[in-house]
């Protein structure tokens, strides 16, 4: 089944894997607590992200970036996941595909802007799995 | 007394006072076929040498009378006539101070003359010889004796070696040899071998009377006389200069091509970067909102870019290769999979008429030990080239096992096309960095040129090579490339992982769920995940496939811990790489160490080809990507417990 709106920021093989597991397709209650469950984690994560930009700390950037980027492929969230590994990826003073050396200036500052790339992502998808849920609230 | 002068060996002419012939020689009247004398005497001298076959010319005949007469003493001269040399000898003989008779001699002395200029321009050379080989400062030039000892010293021997005549003349030429090679008889034997050869070479240190050295070129020849040996002729050279020169051009070619590879690697990464920077910034350009127009500018963009980082990546590589600083890793090739890897690429883009077709030998391996990425570098580069060249027909790949030793296997890529080939001019010049071979064809084909360049120096560091040759069996060429690859100990291994990634590239059929449950019955499982929602996706679909027994660990330690009993606890151990406290691989080894022989399949969303043979290469059994597909977990469980119950 597709999700309406999901264009690519979702993608439709896995995240139907994760419905399949409902009991019961009106309820949805596994995929939901799973998808909520999520929504909270990323909050969370955002907020450390967010204070170890601060205090400049690339490695556990680079750890919160693989963590959320592991939920964020499990559900299927392509454009979550992507920035995430780009994060994990800059966190090493690697550059976006991991490959090549960057400078720690260079990675703090494509970190800058990654992180709130993945954060508007983050919130997109979030409406668009809302919608799904039935709860615009 | 003219009976006796008639017998004279050379040409004699007597001649009264008045100058009337009296007399001629027997050797005149043999020399000059006149048959009978008596034609001769009684002639006037100057009427004989006026005719035509006269034996000098009568100029001569007349000067030399002359002479005679007017300074009343032999006058002895030579006469040049063409070729001809004659002495003429003229005597006038008197009595009692009266002129009587002038007697006449003439010889023919060319020979003898020029015997003479021969002997006095040897002697002319001996002696410019001599001056010249004792002035030369340049060269040690002397001699020897029979046994060795120096006969002879020039100025460049005294120079070069420190030594007056008086003070080496007469002593061994081991004089200028080093203790080694004293010790080893080499003067000796460098003496023998000329006799042998006829000459002998050598370069090496020779010593000064000083006792300093220096790096010499000699040349030591036997001299014969009469197949008796006079001694040996010995030339030394100082090539000490010269080897420095040569150090020094050597050193700073390396240095100037060392520093044109660095710049090349240098300047390539940095423009790297912002190359990134700009395609990423593209990308998400594109994803705005764009009109027709502006999403066209921005293909185009892209393109050009992209086409650019390749060109940046090519030359990047080939500095690196061409500066030695490139090093292939050691995991995994998985033949198989790259191969199928690089054809899936290629078939999307591939024109309909050609067909990609691949023979894989059923003597391949599995798997070698090898640089996975590179070797697939090598052979993305012959393909595409073949597609890139050939618009109908095929695009054939045959693989291999060329020969195996104890250790290694030499494997053989062919790739084989039916495209426009390669003129015979060009083939020489496929490998040549920066050469491309038809422009027309370079306007339609963009490339570097080194793509090739870049193949071979990647084959040769894994041992192998790489070539050409034409299609024998229709238009189209053979590329080939062979690499020299460590066997691994791990096939069986292999063979699973092999299974597991078929699998991946199957359409998904209807999974064997049935037989899953049933394995799953009794079975005990660890789930090492520290993701809480990853935790529940995989415990959802385990439980799903009805395993009731699941243990979680949220790190690498409390695996090991939980893992590592006695009798072992569990059948199957789903193991994340990224784990805090400490991470997948670094568990798994622990718990290879301790023993336990349970199938452990790695998870992870690092995704890379090559990770996986790495993983397995950790201890790791079979390894799933994230996010996990539930077909694919099922088919690695099943043939997890499956290979557990036969072990």
């Amino acid at each position: 089944m597709s999700i309406p709106g999901a264009k690519d920021s979702i993608d439709g093989p896995t995240f139907e894997q994760i419905l399949e597991m409902d009991d019961d397709e009106d309820e949805r209650e596994f995929s939901k607590s799973l998808v909520y469950d999520f929504f909270t984690q990323a909050e969370t994560t955002f907020v450390k992200m967010d204070t170890n930009l601060e205090k400049k700390d690339l490695k556990t950037l680079s750890e919160l970036g693989h963590f959320l980027k592991g939920s964020s492929a499990t559900l299927g969230l392509t454009k979550v996941k992507d920035s995430c590994e780009k994060i994990q990826h800059y966190g090493q003073k690697k550059d976006a595909e991991g490959s090549n050396d960057i400078t720690e200036e260079e990675g703090l500052k494509l970190l800058r802007t990654t992180i709130e790339q993945a954060k508007e992502e983050f919130y997109d998808v979030e409406k668009v799995l809302k919608k799904f849920y039935h709860d615009e609230s | 007394m003219f009976q006796h002068l008639r017998s004279q060996a050379f040409g004699l002419v007597i001649s009264d006072s008045t100058l009337v012939i009296r007399q001629v020689s027997d050797s005149y009247v043999a020399v000059s076929g006149e048959s009978r004398r008596e034609r001769v005497v009684g002639l006037h001298a100057y009427d004989f040498f006026d005719q035509q076959n006269a034996p000098i010319p009568l100029l001569a005949a007349r000067k030399a009378f002359e002479a005679a007469i007017e300074t009343r003493r032999p006058h002895q001269s030579q006469h040049i006539d063409g070729q001809v040399i004659w002495s003429i000898r003229t005597v006038p003989i008197f009595s009692y101070d009266s002129l009587r008779y002038i007697q006449m001699e003439y010889q023919d002395i060319t020979e003898e003359h020029q015997r003479k200029l021969e002997l006095e321009e040897r002697l002319d050379a001996n002696e410019t010889f001599r001056i010249l080989v004792e002035t030369v400062k340049d060269y040690a030039i002397f001699m020897l004796d029979p046994k060795g000892k120096v006969a002879t010293w020039n100025a460049g021997a005294q120079f070069f070696k420190g030594y007056t005549r008086d003070e080496i003349v007469g002593k061994h030429f081991s004089n200028f040899y080093g203790q080694e090679d004293r010790d080893s008889g080499k003067p000796d034997r460098e003496l023998l071998d000329a006799l042998r050869d006829g000459r002998v070479e050598d370069e090496g240190w020779r010593y000064r009377k000083d006792g300093s050295r220096f790096w010499a070129n000699v040349v030591i020849t036997p001299i014969y006389r009469r197949d008796t040996l006079l001694g040996y002729s010995k030339v030394t050279r100082d090539l000490s200069e010269r080897r420095q020169a040569e150090a020094g051009l050597i050193a700073a070619y390396e240095e100037a091509s060392k520093l044109k590879s660095d710049f090349l690697a240098n300047m390539s990464h940095e423009i790297r970067t912002p190359m990134h920077g700009m395609l990423s910034a593209l990308t998400l350009l594109l994803d705005t909102t764009l009109d027709p127009e502006q999403l066209e500018l921005g293909g185009v963009i892209q393109q050009s870019g992209e086409l650019l980082l390749q060109v940046i990546n090519d030359i990047l590589d080939y500095s690196k290769l061409a500066s030695g600083s490139f090093t292939v890793s050691n995991n995994i090739i998985n033949f198989a999979d790259v191969i199928q890897s690089v054809f899936k690429i290629h078939q999307k883009c591939c024109p309909p008429h050609l067909s990609l077709e691949a023979h894989l030998d059923p003597q391949l391996p599995k798997a070698a030990e090898g640089d996975s990425l590179r070797y697939r570098q090598i052979l993305q580069n012959l393909i595409s080239n073949a597609t890139k060249f050939t618009e109908e027909g095929y695009v054939r790949l045959n693989a291999t096992l060329q020969c195996e030793d104890e250790q290694f296997y030499t494997i053989l890529i062919e790739v084989i096309d039916t495209g426009i080939g390669v003129p015979a001019l060009g083939s020489s010049t496929l490998f040549t960095p920066f050469t491309q071979l038809d422009n027309s064809a370079t306007k339609r084909h963009q490339g570097t040129g080194l793509g090739l360049s870049i193949c071979k120096s990647l084959a040769e560091l894994m041992g192998g090579n790489i070539g050409f040759h034409s299609n024998p069996d229709e238009q189209g060429s053979v590329f080939w490339f062979t690499a020299k690859l460590k066997k691994v100990h791990q096939a069986k291994h292999i063979e699973i992982l092999n299974d597991n990634l078929d699998a991946l590239n199957l359409p998904s059929t209807t999974p064997p769920f049935e037989e899953i449950k049933l394995a799953a019955i009794n079975k005990r499982i660890l789930l090492a995940e520290d993701n809480p929602i990853n935790q529940k996706v995989m415990l959802k679909i385990l439980a799903g496939l009805g395993f009731n027994s699941i243990d979680l660990a949220i790190n690498g330690q409390e695996a090991v811990t939980m893992s590592t009993k006695d009798p072992p606890p569990y059948h199957v151990i789903l193991m994340d790489i990224n784990m805090p406290v400490i991470d997948g691989v670094a568990a798994t080894i622990m718990i290879r160490d301790a023993g336990i022989r349970a199938p452990i399949i790695a998870m992870t969303a690092n995704a890379l080809k090559g990770h996986a043979e790495s993983y397995i290469s950790k201890g790791m059994t079979a390894y799933v990507p994230k996010p996990v597909d539930r077909n694919l977990l099922v088919k690695v469980l099943l043939s997890c417990l499956r290979q557990d119950q036969l072990s």
